[in-house]
């Protein structure tokens, strides 16, 4: 299991990091959802020992990153964001390396290295450089250097960034294999479907901390009922927003002179109530997009922004 | 060595720099170059006679060809010759009547080197000439005024001999015995003296041994772009073990060019067997320091470029002043007195010994420090910096 508690990462006056504290268990997937620049690879890498945390505690099956790093490194396998590769080796010849730097040797290391060829569906490309693979069989070599070693802890940050469909399918499959068998993922990301469909639990962070945490109907639960209506068109922001206080159970999450996103309960029912208000506050609306609860809405709701922007 | 074309620049950029310079200053076995000088004599007496015979006297680079003035100014005018002498009418009884003459030489300007031997070797003949005028003046007056056909008469032959006796037994006070006498003493050398190939090895695998370091300290940076930097230190692998895989990896690739150059010293200079494996360690060691100092430039710069001007700006100056690309021997003496201390010049020399000569256990022990303390501090400050290198 992995056990962060307070974790704070600052470079002078920026604060990458702030107070994020959350526990994963033996066997689940974690997710680390938030839009790029919310803190999440510079969290994968305070756990992987790559930074030093400026506080908080961090521990991989009981070891203290900090104070005991080499043991908690050994438990810990990572899949970085970027590949991370000896393009002018092998594909068997790159997981023997990897498999050796975390001390597998000899033939339980071949062994291992057979095995996951075979998982990650490279077993007759074992020989060929990697310089020959396709950006899909990079990405799941990537995948097999990280978990030739089999640790306890799995890291996977961004692992689908820029993957064509067919292969994300086949990693996202790899990353369930990798829990059922035992292991703790850590998975960051800022798609949410990935998020919503793979993890256990899910930490949604931006802006280097950590908003909303739980599982995904705990999360739901957080949004309530409510469903997110997007409008588009020409507003007097100031007086939009105080004709829509005046309809019941309408809450404002972010306007602007083009844009309006709010969210309330039973959207389809109150949509000409919300129009004649936004008509008599000067709004000339031009395209309404209505969404169920979703931790889309949430992250919105939370943040005010969008998860991609 | 997974990098065959690396590992041949390497070796064979050395090889080739060391075998043209062997080339040129060996001259691959040709003669040496002669001149070749156009001689129209004009005066056509025993006194130009002379100017002949001692443009070819001895072991001198002159071959005399005699022409006529049109064919020798065609011919100089084309580039056909180093330069053309014209030995004017009138010239013996210039020497002889002690008035002034004019020789002519014209050179040719497309030659540097062999037109100054030329004028060199002449104004020595001149001033043979006005030495030779002005203590035999008079017998030489008489050969110039000798009947031209026939042998001359005894009666001449004895006066003109009895003449220059008595001049000569004036002259003895002064010449004989010398009033400069030159002592020569041979001192026994302590070893034969080495041949280009020995003098210029040292140099080679030192040239080696930078480009291996340059070479190999830029992988830091490859590593870096690649990503496997920093997921390597995500490994339960300390950085300073990383880090010193790098070296160890480098200390080999040196050890191994370092045995091919000593074997090929075995075969080709008779370097006895028994220095090999102490010039094998030196080699390696120092390659292994080299590669530690060079890391270190490595992982201070802001770019991968900037890191490769660096080494770049560094590395060459080291092996032209640190007896890498000219041996020690043919470097003025302001450069040797700085070079020595590079640490490739530390090698060079104590290589050096290794190999040709008497080897000082403290000079080469103080020399191992020379280059193993920079290299050890510059080492612990890779190890501090790596993880920040990785992370910028």
């Amino acid at each position: 299991m992995i056990d962060v508690q307070h974790l704070r990462k600052q470079y002078g006056d920026l604060v990458a990091v702030d107070d994020v504290s959350f526990t994963a268990e033996k066997g689940s997937i974690f997710g680390l959802l938030g839009p790029n620049g919310a803190g999440k690879t510079t969290t994968i890498s305070c756990i992987s020992g790559l930074l030093k945390p400026t506080s908080g505690r961090i521990a991989v099956s009981g070891h203290d990153v900090v104070t005991d790093g080499s043991a908690a490194r050994r438990h810990l396998g990572i899949v970085p964001q970027e590949l991370a590769l000896y393009s002018d080796l092998s594909a068997a010849a790159n997981l023997e390396f990897w498999g050796s730097a975390y001390g597998l040797t000899g033939e339980p290391l071949r062994r291992r290295v057979a095995e996951v060829l075979a998982l990650i569906g490279l077993a007759d490309r074992g020989k060929d450089h990697t310089s020959t693979f396709s950006g899909g069989m990079k990405r799941r070599l990537n995948f097999g250097c990280g978990i030739v070693h089999n640790p306890k802890v799995l890291l996977l940050d961004e692992p689908t960034a820029g993957v064509d469909p067919q292969s994300r399918v086949r990693l996202l499959e790899l990353v369930r294999e990798q829990a059922r068998a035992g292991t703790t993922v850590i998975y960051t990301t800022h798609y949410m479907e990935e998020a919503q469909d793979l993890c256990d639990r899910i930490a949604i962070v931006d802006r280097g901390r950590l908003l909303a945490m739980g599982t995904l109907d705990e999360l739901r639960r957080m949004v309530g009922e409510k469903d997110l209506v997007r409008l588009a068109g020409r507003f007097d922001s100031s007086a939009a927003t105080r004709a829509l206080e005046a309809v019941d159970d309408v809450q404002v999450l972010s306007a602007a002179a083009d844009a309006l996103t709010i969210a309330t309960a039973g959207a389809s029912r109150k949509l000409p109530a919300i129009f004649a208000a936004l008509a008599s506050a000067g709004s000339d609306i031009q395209e309404t997009t209505l969404s169920v609860p979703s931790l889309e809405s949430l992250f919105i709701t939370l943040t005010g922004r969008e998860l991609r922007e | 060595m997974a990098d065959p074309a690396a590992l041949s620049i390497w070796i064979g950029l050395p090889l080739l720099l060391g075998g043209l310079l062997s080339f040129i200053s060996s001259g691959a076995g040709d003669a040496p170059p002669r001149a070749r000088v156009l001689l129209v004599d004009q005066d056509n007496t025993a006194v130009s006679a002379l100017v002949r015979t001692a443009a070819r006297q001895g072991n001198t680079p002159i071959d005399l060809e005699e022409v006529t003035p049109d064919e020798g100014r065609r011919r100089i005018g084309a580039g056909d010759a180093t330069a053309l002498l014209i030995i004017p009418a009138g010239f013996q009884d210039a020497v002889i009547g002690t008035r002034s003459a004019r020789l002519q030489l014209v050179t040719n300007p497309a030659e540097r080197v062999l037109p100054t031997m030329v004028r060199q070797m002449l104004e020595v003949v001149v001033e043979g000439a006005f030495y030779a005028q002005r203590l035999f003046s008079e017998p030489l007056s008489r050969i110039a005024n000798a009947p031209q056909s026939g042998p001359a008469p005894d009666a001449d032959v004895a006066s003109i001999a009895i003449e220059i006796n008595q001049r000569l037994t004036q002259l003895q006070g002064v010449l004989l015995p010398p009033v400069i006498t030159l002592s020569v003493k041979t001192g026994t050398p302590a070893a034969p003296p080495l041949n280009f190939g020995q003098l210029f090895l040292p140099g080679m695998l030192f040239m080696a041994f930078l480009f291996i370091a340059q070479g190999m300290s830029v992988d830091v940076w490859d590593e870096k772009q690649e990503g496997t930097l920093r997921r390597l230190l995500t490994t339960p692998q300390s950085a300073g073990r990383l880090l010193l895989g790098k070296l160890v990896a480098g200390v080999a690739v040196a050890a191994v060019v370092a045995l091919a150059g000593l074997v090929g010293a075995v075969a080709l200079f008779d370097l006895p067997w028994s220095r090999v494996p102490a010039a094998l360690l030196w080699c390696a060691y120092v390659c292994g320091a080299l590669l530690a100092m060079l890391t270190l430039l490595h992982l201070f710069a802001r770019s991968q470029r900037g890191s490769e001007m660096l080494s770049g700006v560094v590395t060459f100056p080291l092996m032209m002043l640190g007896g890498s690309f000219f041996p020690f021997e043919a470097m003025p003496a302001w450069m040797v007195s700085v070079g020595r201390w590079t640490p490739n010049g530390l090698g060079v020399a104590r290589l050096k010994e290794l190999l040709w000569g008497d080897v000082s256990v403290t000079a080469l022990g103080l020399a191992a420090l020379g280059i193993g303390i920079p290299a050890a501090i510059a080492f612990l400050l890779s190890w501090r910096r790596l993880r920040r290198f990785a992370h910028a």
